[in-house]
Formats: structure tokens, C-alpha cells, sequence
């Protein structure tokens, strides 16, 4: 009825159903189209449609209805001389580079840890304590931190206090100057899920023998480390920073719970300008022309992270 | 005692047990002050921050349920429907894609794989005017539509390589014994891609449950709102009744942790083996 997609077994089987004039072909696969049909349309419509309507958008002003007028690359252009633009994607770049190394190191350093372990009861369980905190809803971790920073009663403040340290209590975010970095360390000591689970398993794929043999060879936790763990592990922590990268550059609810990109723009990134051009301004267009050159700049940097890390490799 | 002293200090995982526990620590330390906030009154949380204080207010508990509970009635209808809708749709184009060979089969494909690489914040603004469009605002349709076709793009691909790796020998078997394409699918198939459809129902679970920016946009109705969105509106509501806003926070992560009390275990070693091969 259908070609089968098969192994070497029936592969005569399914070259016979396969040939024939395409006409006849497509009539054979019916079935198959038919079966696709749903996902296809789904889509098609709310996944290609939006994203050619932006990019067709960004040439337009656009208030979301009835006013549409071509305008060319005047989008762009001023984009290019926007100076909340410019802020806020310094803040993004600065912002990113200090995740992505929080977020990497972090979990490549506990995952190292568990699996120095020779328990491997001990070695499941805090595979389970550092995952745990997963379970509690992503926003409330934005509103557990900003408990944290409250400036009255926050925890970060009461331990200054309590430490003797009532001299460098602050008013965490409501300060330009700390703002950002407070919204770098949301979530600090809290392991990335995905991030940990894929260094987690890098580092477990590490056969055995390796290290058994490093150790005869005399090699200490630091040299193994440095010689056996990250160069093997290459390939999972080029996954975990790209995974970073791309969460970080288009996930602004952290912005927008924690400080809607205050105090002034000091913690304005591109995505939250986005979000506040469409929802708050009504300028769809220009929304669209930051979504595209996010789009860009987002491609040509995983793009550029493969291409390092896979020259890397082949050395 | 001291055969218990040698075994601590003697121990090779001395060092690294004495680490984790202080990461370990840290990591709950906020957990457990939330926690304890969640059973004081205002009165007690001013005059003794750090330490938990009798009597406690079990009465936080309620009044948070009272607001919390339709939010997460809502967020488990909204999640649970896609979740289905995903793991069903994703099954069948996955073995599809995986065990067929039909024209434009390279084209299609395609067409789910490339938008990997095309983020939500592009699409945002469009997709909100589309969904307007649709008068689905301000229906859980406006969720679970967008959800329903985001997540098909990785879950797809997911389902894909699974099929694609179970050997041909089971699928010969079972035409051999004169089975019908459903019935090898229904039957032989999905039977053996179980753990996969676990794990796309898992990242489908945690992406939307934890999606914020989608719900702000199109729901406005607070009866209609997810739990992410509902929170936002209960904390700004009970901005400095603290026990009470924290016994909302320990409430709304309640129905996560039992989700993973029973599926931890083979969450973490599906991400942690099969999900990228060195």
C-alpha cells in the first residue's frame, strides 16, 4: 500500500512501491498526507504565517489594524539610531555573556562533583536535589528573587544586617547602578535543569578506563579535570552555552516581572523593547523589525558557536 | 566511634560529599525561608525574620487556596490538552516521516525542522494579531493552539529519531504475521516509543506551564488565566501579606513536584542519556 521506508531487509519491497510516475506516487501516498495534514496546517499558520508577517511587517508602520503604510528599511533605520535600542543591547550583550558563563560553569562544576562520587546512591540523589528546584513555576522564581532584593524586608539585605554588614544594605534593583547585575544572579545558586542534565550525561558517557587510567597514570582531580573532563565533554557544553544564548536573548518575563526594564533603561533588553513596542505603543512594524534583527543576530551567533566548536573538535 | 570517624574522614568522597552538601544548602536555603514565611502573620515576619515562630498560620494556607486553585484548575486543563494533542500528533508524523518514503517527504520535513531556529519574540507580535484575528483572544483555544504548534516542532523531530532507531526486524515481524499499518503503529509502535512520548510530554508540561508572556497577551479574563499569569496578578494583590503570598508560592509549585515524585526518575535519565550523544 505504502512505500515503506525500509532497511536492508525489504528494501527491494519498498523500491518496487516507490516507482512509478509521480502522479501516481502522490495518489499512493494519500494516506500519508492526509496523516500530516493536521500538524502541517497547524503549522503553517501560526508558526511560517507569523514569521513571514514579520518579516513583511518590518517594512511597514503598523498599528496592529486598519493603519499600514509602506515605509521601506525606515524601520531599520531608525532602529539603528535608537538609543534605547543601543542601551538595551549593550545591557543584552553584557547580560548574556554573564549567564552564559554562570550557566555553564555552574552546573559542569556540580554535575563534576556527582560524578566523583563512588556512591552511586549519593550520586542519584543529588542528581534529584539539584533538579528539584524545577518544580517551582519559573515566574515564581522571579518573584522569590525579587523577595530577595526587596529593599525593606529582603533576604539579601537581612543577611547584610545579620552578618554586621548593615553598611552595604542596598536598594538592589531600584538602583541603576546594581539593577543588572541583580537580574544577572536571579536564580544564582540554582542549577539550569536542561543545561546540568546534558553536561550531567556528557561527563557520564566518559568511559570509565579513562579515568582509571589517568589515576595509574598519577593524575591528580585538577589534571583529569582539565585534560579529560572538558575536552571530552566539548560537544554537551557547546549545547548548554548555544541553549543559553538563544534562551537568554529571547526571554524577557524575567525583565519585565522584575523591573519592566527600569530604573530608566538601565535594564531595557531588545526583546522587552519589542514586547513594549507592540503591546504598550501599537507599532507593530517596528516590533517586527527588532524581531528580525534579533532573528539575524541570533543565527549568525549559533551559526559562528557550531563552527568554533566543531573546529575545536577537529584539532 | 572512631571505626564511624575513619569512615568519614577516610572516605574517598570526603571532599566532594562536603561540597555538594554546602551547594546543596544554598540551592534550598530560599525554598526553606519561603516555606517558613508561608505559616507566620505579617506581625511575626517583622519581628523575627529567619526563624519559624508558633503558633502557625495554617489560615495563609487557605485564603491563598481560595485564589490559587482556579488558576491551577486552568493551567492543568490548558497543559493537559496540549499535552495530549502534542504526544498525539507528534507520534503519528513522526512515524510517518520516520518509516516512509513518499514525494515531497524531504520539503515537509523541512517545514517543521526549520523553525527550530525561528524564535517566539519574532513571531509575538504577528501571531498575536493573527490569533486576534481569529477571535480566539481571551479563549484557552488562544493557548493551546500556539502551544499545540510550537511544540510540534521539536516533539516531531523527537518521535522521528525514535522510530527511526527501533530495529526494522520488529516492524517485518509484525507485517509478517499480518498486521495492518495502523495496527503495527498502534500496537508494535507507540507501545515501544513510550519513554519518548514521556519525555515529550515532560518539556511539554514544563514549557507551558511556565509560559507567561503568551497567557499576558491574549487572556484577560481572570477566570480564564494560566497559573504563570495568575501569580502575577495574586502577587500583585497580596503584594505585603507575606505569609499569605508565600503560602501561594508553596501551593502553586505543589502540583509540579507531584508530577515529578512519580516521574523524576525517568525524566532525569532521559535527558541525561539519550538526549545528546557525544
Amino acid at each position: 500500500m505504502f512505500s515503506r521506508q525500509a532497511a536492508s531487509g525489504s528494501s527491494s519491497h519498498s523500491l518496487r512501491l516507490s516507482r512509478g510516475p509521480l502522479p501516481a506516487r502522490i495518489w499512493r501516498a494519500k494516506w500519508l498526507y492526509l496523516a500530516l495534514l493536521v500538524p502541517v496546517t497547524l503549522l503553517l499558520l501560526f508558526e511560517w504565517l507569523p514569521a513571514f508577517s514579520a518579516l513583511y511587517n518590518s517594512l511597514y508602520i503598523w498599528n496592529g489594524g486598519k493603519v499600514h503604510i509602506y515605509v521601506g528599511l525606515e524601520n531599520y533605520e531608525r532602529l539603528l539610531s535608537d538609543r534605547t535600542f543601543r542601551v538595551a543591547l549593550s545591557n543584552l550583550v553584557g547580560f548574556v555573556i554573564f549567564r552564559v558563563v554562570m550557566q555553564t560553569v555552574l552546573p559542569f562544576f556540580a554535575a563534576e562533583m556527582i560524578i566523583n562520587l563512588r556512591s552511586a546512591r549519593w550520586s542519584y540523589w543529588w542528581k534529584i536535589i539539584f533538579v528539584f528546584p524545577m518544580v517551582v513555576p519559573t515566574i515564581l522564581n522571579y518573584l522569590i528573587w525579587r523577595f530577595i532584593y526587596n529593599p525593606q524586608v529582603g533576604l539579601l539585605n537581612e543577611g547584610l544586617e545579620l552578618l554586621g554588614l548593615g553598611a552595604y544594605t542596598h536598594a538592589w534593583l531600584g538602583d541603576p547602578l546594581t539593577a543588572m547585575w541583580a537580574l544577572s544572579f536571579v536564580r544564582f545558586p540554582w542549577l539550569p535543569t536542561l543545561q546540568f542534565l546534558i553536561i550531567l550525561g556528557g561527563l557520564q558517557t566518559i568511559p570509565q578506563e579513562v579515568h582509571e587510567s589517568a589515576s595509574i597514570d598519577g593524575a591528580g582531580f585538577w589534571r583529569r579535570l582539565f585534560f579529560i573532563d572538558i575536552p571530552m565533554t566539548r560537544r554537551q557544553i557547546t549545547l548548554a552555552m548555544i541553549l543559553t544564548m538563544l534562551f537568554m536573548t529571547q526571554r524577557f518575563d524575567l525583565f519585565l516581572v522584575m523591573t519592566d526594564g527600569g530604573p530608566g533603561y538601565s535594564t531595557m533588553v531588545p526583546a522587552l523593547q519589542l514586547f513594549q513596542s507592540a503591546f504598550s505603543f501599537l507599532e507593530f512594524g517596528y516590533a517586527s523589525a527588532i524581531g528580525v534583527v534579533l532573528f539575524v543576530g541570533m543565527l549568525a551567533l549559533t551559526v559562528i558557536n557550531l563552527r568554533v566548536s566543531s573546529g575545536a573538535t577537529a584539532d | 566511634m572512631r571505626k564511624r570517624l575513619r569512615f568519614i574522614l577516610g572516605n574517598r568522597d570526603m571532599p566532594f560529599q562536603a561540597v555538594l552538601v554546602c551547594f546543596g544548602i544554598v540551592t534550598f536555603f530560599p525554598l526553606a525561608l519561603v516555606v517558613i514565611t508561608s505559616l507566620k502573620s505579617n506581625t511575626q515576619f517583622y519581628h523575627n525574620f529567619w526563624l519559624p515562630e508558633l503558633p502557625f498560620q495554617l489560615g495563609n494556607y487557605s485564603s491563598a487556596f481560595r485564589i490559587i486553585w482556579r488558576y491551577i484548575v486552568n493551567s492543568v486543563l490548558y497543559s493537559g490538552t496540549t499535552i495530549c494533542l502534542i504526544a498525539a500528533i507528534a507520534s503519528v508524523a513522526g512515524y510517518v516521516f520516520a518509516r516512509f518514503r513518499f514525494p515531497f517527504k524531504t520539503v515537509i520535513f523541512l517545514a517543521f525542522i526549520t523553525l527550530i531556529m525561528v524564535p517566539g519574540v519574532l513571531t509575538l507580535a504577528p501571531r498575536f494579531v493573527l490569533v486576534r484575528d481569529l477571535g480566539m483572544v481571551n479563549t484557552p483555544l488562544a493557548l493551546i493552539s500556539v502551544w499545540v504548534s510550537g511544540g510540534l516542532v521539536l516533539s516531531t523531530w523527537l518521535m522521528r529519531s525514535y522510530f527511526e532507531s527501533l530495529p526494522q526486524e520488529l516492524f517485518d515481524a509484525a507485517y509478517v504475521d499480518g498486521a495492518a499499518e495502523w495496527q503495527v503503529f498502534a500496537y508494535v509502535s507507540v507501545p515501544l516509543a513510550r519513554p519518548m512520548i514521556a519525555t515529550v510530554a515532560m518539556t511539554t508540561l514544563i514549557s507551558t506551564w511556565n509560559d507567561l508572556i503568551w497567557p499576558l497577551v491574549t487572556i484577560t479574563d481572570k477566570s480564564k488565566m494560566p497559573l504563570a499569569q495568575g501569580l502575577m496578578q495574586f502577587s500583585s494583590a497580596y503584594e505585603t501579606d507575606w505569609g499569605t503570598l508565600f503560602a501561594g508560592y508553596v501551593i502553586s509549585s505543589i502540583p509540579l513536584l507531584c508530577v515529578f515524585a512519580v516521574a523524576m526518575r525517568q525524566f532525569i535519565s532521559g535527558l541525561t542519556s539519550g538526549a545528546v550523544k557525544a
